[in-house]
Order: C-alpha cells, then sequence, then structure tokens
C-alpha cells in the first residue's frame, strides 16, 4: 500500500487560510487590546489632563485687566490730570519675510519718531526672524501701518502711562515698570491704589476666541478699575519751583537740588521738586538711578543749623529761656573734650549777647546754652537737658520717625539721650542739627509747627480722589493735630526768625508788607566717621515762610542744594529760597498788610 | 374611546342568541409607530436646542462686536484725554503764541506797596 503523500496539503492555500485568518484575529485583538488600554489611559488614568486639554481648546480663561488710575495736580483749584493712560503698540516683523520697503516707508511716514531699530542693520543681520522696529506707537498711527497690509508685521498692543508735563515732579511721581508696577514716588507708594483688581473672565469659547454664553461654567468677575488720585500740589507752583531750581543748580556748583513747598497751617504739600529731573516716560534710559530717588522723603541728612529753630522752641517753650535772654559767647564751647566752635567768629558777637542774636548769627553756642537752660544748668549740659531735648525733637516734633505722608519715606534717627558714649557731645551737636538723621519733610512739618502757631500736623501730599469727574476729598493720612508748642513760643520764634531776615528787607530781597522768615543750615560731610573739617563738601540748606506781616505764615519752602565733592554752602540755598519766596509771593497772590 | 362592534354568534348563551354583542377594545401604537413619535419628538427638540443656541450664539457674536467698539471707544477717549492734557501742559502754554505775546508778570502790585 502505497503511503499518501499529505506534504500538498499543507501548502494548499485552501488548507493555509484559517491560520491566516487566526493571525489576522491575534493582530485585530491585539491592537484592540492596546487600543482599549490606550482608552483605558486616557478615560481613566489621564482623565483630568485631557479633560483640562478639551476644557484649554475651547474654553477662554483670560483676566479683565483693570485699568490704572490717572494722576492729577491741582490748578486753579481744579484737578489737572499730571499721569493718563494711552493705548500703544509695538510693531513687530520677522525680516526673513517682511518686506523691507513696505515698513521702511510704513515706519517713515507714520511712525518715525516711535522707530526704535536702524532697519538697514536688522535686515543685515543673517538669521534674525523676530525683531520689535518701533515702540509706543499710538493706535491711529499703527492703524495706518496696519491699513498698509504688509506681510509679516504684529502689532502688540500695550498700556503706556503718559506724562503730559514732561520731566516735571519725576522725583516725586515716579513711573510704571514693564510689569505694570509702580515704583517709586506716587507711583509706588500708591501703586495698591492706583493698580485696582483685575477681573477674570472664564467662558466658552468659539475657535475666534469670542466668548459664548453657551457654556454652564462661564464665569465673569469684573475688573475694579484703579482710583484717580488727585494731589494737592499745584501743578504752576510746581513748574515755577522747578525752573527757578534749575537756574539756581545751573548757577553753582551743585548738581542737586530739592524743593518742598507746604501750607504750614495744615503741611498740605504744595511742591515738591527735586532736580535733576528724568523722564518717567523713558525711565530705562536715565543712567544714574538716584535720580528716582524722592530726596524730600527718602533720605535722612543733617540739616544743621535749621534744627536750632527746634532747640530754642523748646527751651523757650519750657520757660527756660526768652529771646532776650543772654549769655557769654565766647565763640566756641570744650565738650566732653571736642571743641566746638562757632562758623561766625567776628569779633562784635563775642562777650554777652542776646539768644536772639545768637540765631541771627547763627552760633553754635547759643544753641548748646539753650540745651544747658534747658537742663536747668546754665553752666553744662546735664542729663534733664538731653531727656528733654530728646522729648521735644522726638515726641513732639516727631524728627526720626516716619510722618506718615503717603510717599515711600525714612524714618531717619535721633540719638538715645543717655544709651552710648559721649552723650553731651552728641546732643551739642544735636542742638544744631548734627549727629541726627532725619528727612526734609520732617524738617519742615516741624518748622510748620514752630511758625503756625505750635500745632504738628501730619504732613498729606494727596487732596483726595476723582470719581466721574468730582472731587472727593478723603484723608488717606492718620490725622493728627498735636499743639506742641505754645501759642506764645510760636510767636517769639516767629519774631527771631523774620528777624533774622531783616536785612533782606532793607536791601529790597523781601519786600515790604510781609513777614518772612527762615533760617539756613550748612551741613558738614562725615568722612571716615569724623566731620570734614576742610569744607571740602557742604549741603547747603535753607527753610523759610511766607505771610502778610502780622498774620500767620501762609506758606513754608525748604530748600536743600548738594553736589559731590561741592561745597555748596546755605549761601546758594537761600539766594534760591529768596527767588522762591518773591515766586510764590507773586504766584499766590499773598497780599501784603493793608 | 372609540366602540369597535363585533358581530359574532354566541352559541353558549341562549339569551343572546342572535344578538351583536359589543365589546370595548384598546386601539394602541404599534412599536414601531412609537419609535418614529419619540424619534421625531427627539429630533424636533433637538432642533429647538439648536436654533435657541445658535440664536444666543448670534447674539453672543453681537455683544462681542459691542464690546470691541466700546473698547476702541474708550481708545479713541484715552487718545484725546491725552491729547488735551499736552496741549493743556503748563510747558505747551509757555511756548503758545499766546503766552509770548503776554508780558512779564514777575512784579505784581498792590496797594499797600
Amino acid at each position: 500500500m502505497s503511503r499518501t503523500n499529505y506534504q500538498h496539503l499543507v501548502t494548499n492555500p485552501a488548507v493555509s487560510m484559517p491560520r491566516r485568518i487566526r493571525i489576522l484575529k491575534n493582530i485585530v485583538l491585539i491592537a484592540l487590546a492596546i487600543i482599549l488600554v490606550r482608552l483605558f489611559f486616557i478615560q481613566i488614568v489621564e482623565h483630568d489632563a485631557w479633560v483640562a486639554k478639551a476644557d484649554e481648546a475651547h474654553t477662554l480663561l483670560e483676566t479683565i485687566v483693570a485699568k490704572r488710575g490717572e494722576i492729577y495736580m491741582m490748578d486753579d483749584g481744579e484737578p489737572v490730570p499730571v499721569v493718563l493712560n494711552q493705548t500703544t503698540y509695538q510693531i513687530i516683523i520677522d525680516p526673513a519675510v517682511t518686506d523691507k520697503e513696505g515698513i521702511k516707508h510704513a515706519l517713515e511716514t507714520y511712525a518715525k519718531d516711535y522707530t526704535v531699530v536702524d532697519l538697514d542693520e536688522v535686515y543685515d543681520t543673517e538669521g534674525l526672524r523676530y525683531s520689535i522696529v518701533a515702540k509706543n506707537v499710538p493706535r491711529d498711527m499703527a492703524n495706518k501701518i496696519a491699513e498698509e497690509n504688509i506681510g509679516a508685521v504684529w502689532f502688540k498692543k500695550n498700556n503706556q502711562r503718559v506724562y503730559p508735563e514732561g520731566e516735571m515732579a519725576s522725583g516725586l511721581l515716579g513711573f510704571v515698570n514693564s510689569d505694570g508696577l509702580g515704583q517709586y514716588g506716587v507711583e509706588g507708594s500708591l501703586n495698591g491704589e492706583l493698580s485696582g483688581k483685575d477681573g477674570l473672565l472664564k467662558a466658552t469659547a468659539d475657535v475666534n476666541k469670542v466668548a459664548l454664553s453657551i457654556g454652564k461654567d462661564n464665569v465673569k468677575i469684573p475688573a475694579e478699575d484703579g482710583k484717580n488720585v488727585v494731589l494737592s500740589v499745584d501743578r504752576g507752583l510746581q513748574k515755577g519751583v522747578e525752573e527757578i531750581a534749575i537756574d539756581a543748580v545751573n548757577s553753582s556748583v551743585a548738581t542737586n537740588a530739592s524743593v518742598l513747598v507746604m501750607d504750614p497751617n495744615t503741611s498740605e504739600v504744595l511742591a515738591m521738586a527735586n532736580l535733576p529731573n528724568y523722564n518717567p516716560g523713558d525711565y530705562g534710559n536715565v543712567k544714574d538711578a538716584s535720580a528716582y530717588v524722592n530726596y524730600v522723603t527718602e533720605v535722612p541728612y543733617e540739616p544743621a543749623s535749621i534744627c536750632k529753630s527746634f532747640t530754642y522752641s523748646a527751651a523757650l517753650n519750657e520757660g527756660a529761656m526768652t529771646a532776650d535772654t543772654t549769655y557769654f559767647n565766647e565763640g566756641y564751647e570744650i565738650v566732653d573734650g571736642w571743641k566746638i566752635q562757632n562758623a561766625e567768629q567776628r569779633a562784635s558777637i563775642y562777650g554777652t549777647i542776646s539768644m536772639k542774636t545768637a540765631l541771627y548769627w547763627s552760633l553754635n553756642t547759643g544753641s548748646i546754652y539753650a540745651l544747658k537752660l534747658l537742663g536747668g544748668n546754665p553752666a553744662a549740659i546735664t542729663q534733664q537737658g538731653r531727656e528733654k531735648l530728646y522729648n521735644y525733637y522726638y515726641d513732639k516734633f516727631r524728627l526720626g520717625q516716619a510722618t506718615g505722608i503717603e510717599l515711600f519715606e525714612a524714618e531717619g534717627y535721633i540719638p538715645d539721650p543717655n544709651e552710648g558714649w559721649g552723650r553731651d557731645s552728641v546732643y551739642a551737636n544735636m542742638t544744631f542739627g548734627q549727629n541726627l538723621g532725619i528727612t526734609m519733610i520732617q524738617t519742615a512739618t516741624a518748622f510748620s509747627a514752630v511758625i503756625n502757631g505750635g500745632i504738628y500736623h501730619t504732613p498729606t501730599i494727596v487732596k483726595g480722589t476723582l470719581e466721574d469727574g468730582e472731587l472727593k476729598t478723603q484723608s488717606q493720612v492718620e490725622v493728627v493735630e498735636d499743639q506742641i508748642l505754645s501759642p506764645e513760643t510760636s510767636a517769639s520764634m516767629r519774631d527771631m526768625l523774620v528777624n533774622n531776615r531783616n536785612y533782606k528787607v532793607r536791601d529790597g530781597t523781601d519786600k515790604y508788607g510781609y513777614a518772612v522768615g527762615g533760617k539756613s543750615g550748612t551741613a558738614q560731610v562725615v568722612r571716615n566717621g569724623v566731620y570734614d573739617d576742610t569744607y571740602a563738601e557742604l549741603v547747603g540748606s535753607y527753610i523759610g515762610f511766607i505771610g502778610p506781616e502780622g498774620e500767620l505764615p501762609k506758606y513754608v519752602i525748604m530748600v536743600k542744594m548738594w553736589g559731590e565733592g561741592q561745597s555748596v554752602g546755605s549761601g546758594d540755598a537761600m539766594d534760591l529760597f529768596d527767588k522762591l519766596s518773591n515766586y510764590a509771593i507773586n504766584y499766590l497772590k499773598i497780599q501784603p498788610k493793608a | 374611546m372609540q366602540q369597535t362592534y363585533t358581530t359574532r354568534r354566541n352559541s353558549g348563551n341562549s339569551f343572546a342568541r342572535n344578538h351583536n354583542t359589543v365589546r370595548h377594545t384598546k386601539r394602541s401604537l404599534g412599536s414601531i409607530s412609537q419609535i418614529v413619535i419619540v424619534s421625531m419628538l427627539t429630533l424636533i427638540f433637538g432642533l429647538i436646542y439648536v436654533a435657541e443656541s445658535t440664536k444666543a450664539t448670534s447674539f453672543d457674536y453681537e455683544i462681542s462686536k459691542v464690546e470691541d467698539e466700546i473698547t476702541e471707544m474708550n481708545a479713541k477717549k484715552d487718545d484725546l484725554a491725552v491729547e488735551k492734557a499736552r496741549l493743556n501742559s503748563v510747558a505747551t502754554a509757555k511756548n503758545s503764541t499766546v503766552a509770548a505775546a503776554m508780558e512779564d508778570a514777575t512784579v505784581t502790585g498792590y496797594v499797600a506797596d
């Protein structure tokens, strides 16, 4: 029996088909299994991530940006804007694609002043695919460029702060950085009020990101716009003060000047200048960052002999002396082994002189004598005298502590009357404004109390807010009205301070019919821990008041002038004060005594 | 309810011989009809929903358009406010032809002078 050969059956297509189908079936099953596993991961394991992706695709989530509040100054009793907002655009091109001649023509025609690059250089740079060619382009000009339909040109919207007064009051106003945060000045200190609160829009959107109302989780929280802040600063006075101060700096060795004008009866700031100014709209190009600093509130310094007004006030108010009290002036004092001299050494003022005369000549021996009298011992500085002077300087005049004004401010310091070495010499120096650190705003506020009848008012620079075009006056500071000196003390101080300037009336600088009083201060600079007796660098200051004769003063003006390595005396500061006081009389229409 | 009259001979009841009897029966829709009706209703409600959604969406586009216009108008208003502020700035006023023609007012006279 022959053996049947089944070999042919193995290769028979009809017989091999089921195996292939099985293979195919297995492949399909494996594919299905893979799909199922993947689906399991997508649906179960990665569920949240995929839901988030889906939401992202059709959900519009954007911040509704709050409009930053504007800043106003006063002008003839009405608020006028000095800081505004404007929508501007950055123009961006892709040099590899954008038509060079087209964009060049468009920029030259519509945005020449806003072009920030050399287009030829941009197009010559190999591989460059992104270039900002113009910044801060106003909306209407950007629209005109857009109408040119040049390919590969993009417009990026910006909210820009605009300063229509240019550089005026830059140290006071500050600026807003590229992150939208206020920096320095009012922009910085009142950033919270000015910036408002952003809102939120979460909605289902179409492919063009148009919000649709069909979604069930739509959320719209409206933005709360920032407040429009109205400063008490008078715009015209500010401008005039700055122009006069710039002239004064240019005609002296000083490189910097700060000026503060204040109403002594309310401590409202009417002008605050820091020179040199800068353009807040172009703050990035400022070479010396110290230009951002508001020296009136942020930098403590030694106002020198200006502080004699405070020492005298303390002694007068304690009944320890009068303007006619006399002492023997030898031209110097030895305290704790240190020789403290008067700057003025003319022979006619040696010997027995009155305190009034000592203040006129700004004698250090006079203010040291007032400290001795405060301590009850005309022959020596005592602990009681130091403690009383500290009480007046720190507790009553609030020197060496923040005033509470709506600006960034430094505290400064007043030395402890008992702790530390050489307290007598420290306090002897403190009577004429050395060995302490106080700011101009502290000094001017305390000086206002000295001459306004004795009442300390918290200084303020914010008059209120502007809502729907209406000024709503509201104080943003903790209002303090503290009678720290008797009216008699204040009147006596006014007389002595006016006496300081009587010669100014005689020489025609001050006008008849007005009470203009003041006190100068020339501060030595500390080098290597000691005062530099070479006077190579000096800081000149002057503070004074103006008012009709026989009435309470209307305005206090404080001036500080300095320059690194420059000897700026109080004479320069006084000259500036003279010009400012006469300008203020005219500008503010102060009428003389009838 | 409709009545269905059925004529039939009831041989088991002598009293009802040769009488027509009346039987009340319910007439119900067939399953196919029910499916069709439910489908139609679903379709109608679906169409109404789509129509309403489309209507709401068209309002959304209108709202979006109006909001864009408001944004544009606000931007124009800001531009005008800035221009006004620039024209009213002290520097502009000082450099104006009107100011140039004015006399220097550095000396103010009063009766008491």
